[in-house]
């Protein structure tokens, strides 16, 4: 595999980069943060050439509506994942997807996709999945089931079958083991 | 608000719902007030978001390699704030175009339907105004079939050597009266010329009466009246045999036997 340099920005510098549209912007944003957004949307969109369209258009909207984007307000990737959860939930409720995938079973998608790819073949990224498995199942449950196939708080305590009290505090507790762990 | 009013705050997991953007409007300006109003509420966001960063970056997949130059080269590059508005329009509009679709094509079909009412109005219109033509062509045709027939048969007498014309002349009580009767003897018919006739009018109760004299006997050949608008020749009733011809004024509806001293004209062969 002959990977290109890959072109890296602080956010800072990227954050103006992106205001004047220059292209080194684009790349940058591309490179640093396509695969964290696809991770997101190929666990709800699971046929990886319709993924691809939502990544294409998650990054169209994040170019062309990047003066809505106030850093004041959060970081930028936390903008983007929500651009780019919102057109993926879009995409899977949308009435033509749900012509083209009706025997599609969406439940369980994260483990089936972890199972599907092997791409995350990644030695920096080793210590950080790591991280990960010292969740405790229920921790991830919730977690991958928010953050990754979309749910509001609401639909996954009906899908768990658990309070709302109880879905807000797994979260926060997933969240704080989280950083414990990163930090 | 206490320390541990703000610290109960960041616990209820608020700040992570809004991270994932799962909250309402309301709640949304709530926990921005917060954060502006309490770094410890802003350091806590930091934190929550930097930690789903890394976790997403923990379940990365790589896009397929040709998905770079697509999706770098689906991009507008440059002309900052214009294309901002310009093409934040675009991605508004982007979920429109089938609304727009649809309300366009609904509309075009009613526009639509509205004037092929009006066409098939208009045409109905026309068509019933050409019905009521023809109508009255096929009446005047009628008539001018029927005025040609009867031309026809005025042609024939006049052509006819068996019809003799006999012009009656006027007497004493109206000198100028005159009335010309073709007669046919063979045909047994009896026609009266309307238009050469110069019979004075007759009024309601009065008709004019043709009597042939058989013999020294009078026959009656019907009524007519002085009709100064036909100028057609007229059947009377037909006699074989006649010495001659002569036009009483009678009652309407004629009489059994002329008043001789009612007679306007008469003229023998």
């Amino acid at each position: 595999m002959s990977r290109r340099q890959k072109i890296s920005l602080s956010e800072e510098d990227l954050i103006a980069a992106l205001g004047k549209r220059e292209k080194i912007a684009a790349e940058a944003l591309y490179d640093m943060y396509s695969a964290s957004l696809f991770g997101v949307i190929s666990r709800i969109v699971i046929d990886t050439a319709i993924a691809e369209d939502v990544l294409q258009d998650t990054f169209v909207k994040i170019w062309n509506s990047f003066a809505s984007y106030s850093a004041e307000k959060g970081r930028l990737f936390t903008w983007m994942v929500n651009i780019a959860r919102n057109l993926a939930i879009d995409k899977i409720r949308s009435k033509d997807f749900k012509n083209q995938n009706k025997n599609q079973e969406l439940e369980n998608n994260v483990t089936f996709i972890d199972e599907k790819r092997n791409t995350v073949y990644n030695p920096e990224l080793l210590g950080l999945k790591d991280l990960v498995e010292k969740l405790k199942p229920e921790q991830k449950s919730i977690l991958d089931l928010v953050y990754f196939k979309g749910y509001t708080h609401v639909e996954a305590a009906d899908e768990l079958g658990v309070p709302l009290g109880t879905i807000k505090t797994r979260l926060r507790m997933a969240i704080v083991q989280l950083r414990k762990n990163f930090n | 608000m206490k320390v541990e009013e703000v610290k109960a705050y960041i616990a209820s997991g608020i700040l992570e719902l809004y991270v994932l953007g799962d909250v309402s409007p309301a709640e949304r300006l709530e926990v921005e007030a917060m954060a502006v109003k309490y770094p410890a509420v802003k350091e806590e966001l930091l934190a929550i978001e930097r930690s789903l960063e890394m976790y997403a970056k923990a379940n990365e997949v790589e896009p397929g390699d040709k998905k770079r130059d697509a999706i770098l080269n689906s991009l507008d590059y440059g002309a900052a704030s214009e294309q901002d508005n310009k093409n934040e329009a675009k991605v508004v509009t982007l979920v429109k175009p089938q609304i727009n679709f649809y309300k366009y094509a609904f509309a075009a079909s009613l526009a639509l339907l509205i004037a092929s009412v009006i066409a098939l109005l208009s045409v109905y219109s026309r068509l019933k105004e050409t019905t009521i033509l023809v109508a009255s062509l096929q009446n005047q045709n009628r008539e001018i079939a029927s005025t040609v027939s009867l031309k026809d048969g005025e042609i024939d007498v006049l052509r006819d050597p068996s019809f003799k014309l006999l012009k009656l002349q006027g007497t004493k009580i109206s000198p100028s009266a005159a009335i010309t009767v073709a007669w046919s003897p063979v045909k047994k018919k009896v026609w009266i010329d309307m238009a050469t006739a110069k019979m004075p009018s007759n009024d309601k109760e009065h008709q004019y009466q043709l009597w042939a004299l058989v013999a020294g006997k009078p026959v009656d050949l019907g009524v007519f009246d002085a009709d100064t608008i036909s100028k057609d020749m007229k059947e009377m009733k037909s006699i074989t045999l006649a010495d001659a011809f002569a036009v009483t004024l009678e009652k309407r509806g004629g009489s059994p036997t002329p008043s001789l001293d009612e007679m306007m004209v008469i003229g023998k062969f």
